[in-house]
């Protein structure tokens, strides 16, 4: 679920030019429309024009998946402690923080801002350059995702079609465009690549850490769910957009090791509850309630 | 005397018919939840074997949620598509097919408590808020729950983990499998069927 668009996510590092070529490679796709199912795909409409291809580059990453990340994902987990693995999270996260605060304050969120602001300072300081997460851990401030794309999307710019990027996974031009601007936009990278050190490999090995620390948090869970699903690509799908959207609407949280859960922001007010749930669960909400009756 | 024994008879009928009929807890959302939640958390850790959490997971989903309205929920626009006995299997086999996929989820559960944390309301019923607070220090997992009225009490129509919503996940999935079949709704109860059977939910 969610772990696999956080895999993507920090793998941006190592694909900030591939992406690009790629996104040049699946639009030229979408030059060439497949044909839909007439008729069928009209009414259940999972914005997926390109789906014939996308599931071609899905099959890929699921190769891709099976040979290199997972393999790689466990013997990370075998090969260190958790605390070390932890310290290497918590470590990445506080990288993060920066492009989170600008995104939060783009966004308008300048409560989510701030803690961003409170929690780098004193992780990087107190919780020794980042190694330890201590405002998250002791202070009560949870670390909250945040990148481009959501702030796009706070913005009113719609996601557009599904689109499975080769290696990155499920995205959508919005969210795709913002990953490419954030890959030459973070301040790390610029930095380490950047004179006088012209580390340039840094921000690659930094992406690829990346990618191992999420997926090893997540063997179990996307393994039970490709094994239960009769359609994992849809699943994911499903997942990717409820998740993303609920992102913009505000709902932020870290994702707990486990089974997809998460901590979130308060309850908002009962008047509210309609209006920041977005089409598709307000309709279930309804359509559930509807039903219920009978 | 045989007149007396009568009136006792029929008063103990009476009062058998009438008591049962609405369950003490199941008018508060809250409540509902919290003794729900903490049983789950109980009965379907990490120490029970599959076979047996499976069993329990579908009881206690037959129990507690609105299956038939969930049911038409998740097929959506298929649903009416679908003959009486097609629906009949499909409530069947989706079942099966839940205690499946969620039981297992829960599996890495141990030892945790769910505590409520809110109730609002929302169109025709209540979202509740949870939390399962974890052993190990680690942040509590936010769960929210749509129960919408019925019989007397609530039953769960939703599970939204994350802002995402387990009945729309599982109707897009459903919708892309029928429509990948050709727009049959056979094709998905087979499937479901066979997922059931292979991984051994029955």
């Amino acid at each position: 679920m969610r772990e696999r668009l956080t895999t993507i996510r920090h793998l941006r590092l190592v694909s900030a030019n591939l992406v690009i070529v790629l996104t040049a490679i699946v639009s030229g796709c979408a030059s060439h429309p497949q044909s839909q199912q007439p008729g069928v795909a009209a009414e259940e409409d999972f914005h997926d024009p390109l789906e014939n291809v996308n599931r071609k580059i899905f099959d890929f990453n699921q190769v891709v998946d099976r040979h290199v990340l997972v393999p790689a994902a466990k013997a990370y987990r075998a090969a260190l402690p958790e605390r070390v693995r932890d310290s290497v999270h918590d470590f990445l996260n506080n990288l993060q923080e920066p492009l989170i605060f600008a995104n939060a304050t783009l966004q308008g969120r300048f409560d989510y801002a701030r803690d961003s602001a409170v929690r780098f300072v004193l992780n990087s300081t107190v919780g020794v350059g980042g190694l330890v997460d201590v405002v998250g851990r002791w202070g009560g401030i949870p670390y909250r995702e945040n990148d481009l794309g959501i702030t796009f999307g706070v913005w009113g710019i719609p996601e557009g079609p599904y689109l499975v990027i080769p290696v990155l996974g499920p995205s959508d031009p919005r969210d795709i465009s913002g990953l490419a601007i954030e890959a030459f936009g973070d301040p790390w990278n610029r930095i380490v690549s950047g004179q006088p050190w012209n580390y340039y490999w840094i921000p690659y090995v930094r992406g690829a850490v990346s990618g191992i620390d999420q997926r090893s948090r997540y063997l179990e869970t996307l393994a039970d769910i490709e094994r239960t699903s009769l359609d994992y690509y849809a699943t994911i799908r499903s997942l990717y957009r409820q998740r993303r959207a609920a992102l913009v609407r505000g709902e932020h949280g870290n994702l707990p090791p486990n089974p997809g859960f998460t901590q979130n922001v308060p309850a908002a007010p009962a008047s509210s509850v309609a209006s920041t749930r977005s089409p598709d669960v307000v309709s279930a909400l309804q359509d559930g309630a509807g039903v219920s009756g009978q | 005397m045989k007149r007396i024994l009568f009136l006792i008879a029929a008063f103990v009928l009476a009062l058998g018919i009438l008591l049962p009929a609405r369950p003490v807890a199941a008018a508060d959302p809250a409540a509902v939840i919290t003794s729900l939640g903490n049983e789950a958390l109980k009965v379907l850790g990490k120490n029970v074997d599959p076979d047996v959490r499976v069993a329990r997971f579908r009881q206690l989903f037959q129990q507690n949620f609105n299956v038939p309205g969930i049911a038409r929920f998740v097929l959506g626009r298929y649903w009416r598509l679908a003959t009486p006995t097609q629906q009949q299997e499909f409530i069947r086999f989706f079942t099966d097919y839940i205690a499946l996929v969620y039981a297992n989820q829960l599996a890495e559960y141990n030892g945790e408590t769910l505590r409520v944390t809110g109730t609002r309301p929302a169109p025709d019923g209540a979202l509740v808020s949870s939390e399962i607070i974890r052993t190990d220090g680690k942040p509590p997992a936010r769960v929210d729950w749509l129960l919408t009225p019925q019989s007397g009490g609530y039953k769960i129509s939703d599970v939204i983990v994350e802002g995402i919503s387990m009945a729309v996940t599982q109707r897009s999935e459903f919708a892309s499998v029928i429509q990948r079949d050709g727009g049959q709704v056979q094709g998905l109860i087979t499937a479901l069927r066979q997922k059931t059977e292979s991984t051994g939910a029955h």
